[in-house]
């Protein structure tokens, strides 16, 4: 009698959670969410296109190269992924409490010595190794995100400095263990430590060189951390805590002892990261041998908006950036590096998510300004497309010159600068867009004379011609201004 | 070889080699201060150095003036700390995540322009540095001279930039100002002073120092690039604004004090080789302390309003 209501039960909880997870998706948040981190991945390639305009690459090889490598090299960025995902999970499992662990390096580097510690020092059992490993360098990783945690919660000392310098201070410690101190591998003048056990490393999968069960381990953990965070008490204190610490203690929720564990477990998995890296591909400590992983994980959180999925997301396409960017080094000659900046590029323009709030705001103000007031929106719309091209322009016209003149770069770089002032003052149909655009083509005159006296007739002439066009364009929006007020009072 | 570590002239070089090391941490830490104190947290020091010791060389590669160097330098630094001010008052975006980014498009940016520029990864070209001050007389005097035989002028910049700071800070309306923005904004504003416009001058300025500080480290100290030559030095910088308070004078004898562990790492490898092995343990001691005084007494409390977003109200 009583088990037919149970199951009943369970299928509509099991249709609903299905509903829940389609309705998520379905949501209006979760779309805004994809639109805007779409919006400004695609803003930062545009920007780091123009970087590389300026600096003398074709951004389109450059990105097909990119998009290449990642394609025909996916094992790679799976193994690129591996350590970028967990120490995601860890700079998003701090932050859902509330706390910014920005020093997963320090942890990373602590679990990472501890585990090839135990891979060479102690000979165990094929599985056994492997486990004890991974155990000791989540342990170290743990105990060194908690210090900084119980720093925290019962000192409040803030995380954000404290992670930072035991991160330093970790790096530092690291290398004297395996350069002078006892870790060092004997004879060896780099420093490093002796390889770890064969019984201690992690195999490789699908014969692939790079890609390991370590990528399996590092995928388990997305649904583990989900479910920790979301399902179960001490997840939801976090996340009470992280969204209202005051709120949460009046509730009976113990606000510190919930900080310093965040902080611990976050430091755990930065330790697993680290731990698999070394048991799966490096298989020795190298001094400074992650270069930055940490601070990747930063990174891949914020691109995920800090939840466990996201951050899967956010790892596999810094992964394949990273695993695309040796490719396109070979392929389009464009150095690696560049990766690095569209990183930051991506970072700067996901942290202000205002920016395309306010972009689409008044760019669908802008449009219907000029489609209600043709008259006076016609030459603005101009002048925007004129400040488009001039942001472009104005440091590609004067790369020719770049070697011999510096001047020149300068009044390039200015044009480029002021031309994103007409973008703005255009979009926010600021009457003063009239005398920007005026004083961009003065600039522009300024190149043309430094180009014909220092013989550089390409950039003269490029120059002379986008004044001109600027001067007739400026004279233009003057022209119409009065119609433009009178446009506007008519509306209101 | 090995030096007497007691004899005048090690000494001598100890203090100097120490005001030298000091030099791009207290500037930097003084260009934290001025962001900090106006509520904008700054932990994209690091890059805005970079890219300062990055144009610094640039800059002088291409006219062969120093001094064009130092000022592009500057311009750069503050060009960056312009977009972390945009992005965090204006768009009201995260301080910490705001700052990554400066540090990760920095570090990717310059060492991308080194290729770009020389041709090579590492290092840049050798430029001209920017000439030694050397003032006459001085350095005749035994010990004094050796000290300040010759020092880069950025040197004395970082002198008188604390000077500076300091009155600016305490005893000017602008200095009042950056300081309420920091700790009670909502009364600043209510006094009709733009809380936004302080604090994106704020962040400039410390943009603008650590590009100083960060010019130093290539043209005044060295006289090239290297891929990450900062190598952590914008936040040991940041570590002696927190060690020193947020204060002009704390940061800079914090900086000073950093500055000196720096150059004790030298001064021991030079005169007592058998310490050499536990430099390191040197080497992690700012950032050790930094955790010690903030956990300590709670002696270090930073401005109350740092980190959190101005929102002005709105009217009814």
């Amino acid at each position: 009698m009583n088990q037919e209501p149970i199951t009943i039960d369970e299928q509509s909880n099991e249709s609903s959670r299905f509903n829940q997870v389609f309705d998520k998706l379905q949501s209006r948040e979760f779309r805004s969410t994809i639109f805007h981190t779409t919006i400004s991945i695609l803003m930062a390639l545009v920007v780091a296109a123009i970087i590389m305009v300026a600096t003398g690459y074709d951004p389109l090889s450059a990105y097909s190269a990119l998009g290449l490598g990642a394609l025909l090299n996916f094992d790679q960025v799976l193994w690129k992924a591996t350590p970028l995902l967990l120490a995601g999970l860890s700079v998003a499992l701090a932050f859902k409490c509330g706390l910014f662990n920005i020093g997963a390096e320090g942890q990373l580097y602590m679990g990472s010595i501890a585990a090839t510690a135990v891979g060479y020092m102690f000979a165990l059992p094929l599985g056994i190794h492997i486990i004890a490993c991974l155990a000791i360098g989540v342990l170290a990783g743990f105990l060194y995100g908690l210090l900084p945690g119980i720093l925290r919660a019962y000192r409040g000392a803030h995380e954000v400095v404290t992670t930072m310098m035991l991160s330093y201070a970790a790096v530092k410690f690291t290398q004297w263990l395996v350069s002078e101190g006892p870790m060092h591998n004997p004879g060896d003048s780099r420093s490093v430590s002796p390889f770890i056990l064969e019984t201690a490393e992690i195999g490789k999968i699908f014969g692939s060189p790079f890609l390991s069960w370590a990528f399996v381990i590092a995928f388990l953990c997305v649904p583990l951390v989900a479910f920790f965070i979301n399902k179960t008490v001490m997840g939801y204190e976090m996340r009470a805590v992280g969204l209202n610490e005051e709120a949460a203690r009046t509730a009976g929720i113990d606000a510190k002892k919930n900080m310093a564990l965040a902080l611990g477990l976050s430091g755990a998995l930065s330790g697993l990261a680290g731990t698999v890296e070394i048991q799966s591909y490096y298989h020795r400590f190298y001094d400074g041998w992650s270069a930055g992983l940490g601070f990747d994980g930063i990174t891949v959180a914020v691109l995920g908006r800090n939840s466990p999925w996201g951050v899967l997301g956010g790892a596999l396409f810094f992964g394949g950036l990273k695993a695309g960017g040796s490719f396109m080094q070979t392929n389009a000659n464009v150095p690696s590096e560049m990766v690095q900046v569209i990183q930051g590029l991506v970072v700067l323009f996901v942290a202000a998510p205002k920016l395309v709030d306010w972009l689409s705001k008044h760019g669908i103000g802008f449009a219907s300004w000029i489609k209600n007031n043709p008259k006076s929106g016609i030459p603005s719309l101009f002048s925007f497309g004129y400040g488009i091209l001039c942001a472009f322009l104005g440091i590609v016209a004067v790369g020719p010159a770049v070697e011999t003149s510096f001047m020149l770069l300068l009044l390039g770089l200015l044009v480029s600068m002021g031309s994103i002032a007409i973008i703005v003052f255009n979009l926010i149909r600021d009457q003063r867009s009239s005398q920007i655009t005026m004083l961009i083509s003065i600039c522009w005159f300024l190149i043309a004379i430094a180009g014909f006296t220092m013989q550089f007739v390409s950039i003269g002439t490029t120059s002379l011609i986008l004044g001109s066009i600027g001067i007739i364009i400026a004279i233009w929006i003057i022209k119409t201004r009065p119609e433009v007020i009178q446009g506007q009072e008519g509306i209101e | 070889m090995q030096y007497d570590p007691f004899s005048l002239v090690m000494i001598a070089w100890l203090i100097k080699t120490t005001i030298q090391f000091s030099t791009p941490l207290v500037l930097t830490a003084l260009g934290g201060m001025y962001s900090e104190k106006s509520g904008i947290v700054n932990i994209g020091l690091e890059g805005m150095m970079l890219i300062g010791a990055f144009s610094a060389v640039a800059a002088t590669y291409f006219t062969n003036n120093p001094w064009m160097g130092i000022l592009v330098s500057v311009i750069a630094g503050g060009a960056l700390a312009a977009v972390h001010a945009i992005i965090t008052v204006k768009l009201k975006g995260d301080h910490i995540v705001s700052g990554t980014g400066v540090i990760l498009f920095a570090t990717g940016f310059t060492t991308l322009m080194l290729e770009v520029i020389w041709g090579q990864r590492g290092v840049s070209e050798q430029v001209t540095p920017i000439p030694q001050l050397v003032i006459p007389g001085l350095s005749e005097i035994p010990f004094i001279g050796d000290i300040f035989d010759s020092l880069s002028p950025i040197v004395y910049m970082m002198f008188f930039a604390v000077i500076i700071s300091w009155v600016v800070m305490y005893k000017t309306p602008f200095g009042l100002r950056i300081r309420a923005a920091g700790e009670d904004p909502s009364t600043l504003d209510a006094a009709g002073v733009n809380v936004e416009t302080v604090r994106i001058i704020g962040v400039i300025l410390s943009g603008c120092l650590a590009g100083l500080g960060g010019a130093y480290l290539s043209i005044g100290y060295g006289s090239r690039f290297g891929k990450l030559m900062t190598s952590g030095r914008g936040f040991i910088a940041l570590a002696a604004l927190i060690f020193g308070g947020w204060s002009p004078i704390g940061s800079f004898l914090a900086g000073t004090f950093f500055g000196f562990l720096e150059a004790l790492d030298s001064f021991i490898q030079l005169t007592i080789p058998a310490l050499a092995p536990y430099n390191n343990f040197i080497q992690m001691t700012p950032y050790i302390l930094v955790v010690i005084a903030l956990a300590g007494i709670g002696r270090s409390r930073p401005p109350k309003a740092v980190g959190v977003p101005y929102e002005k109200e709105k009217r009814a």
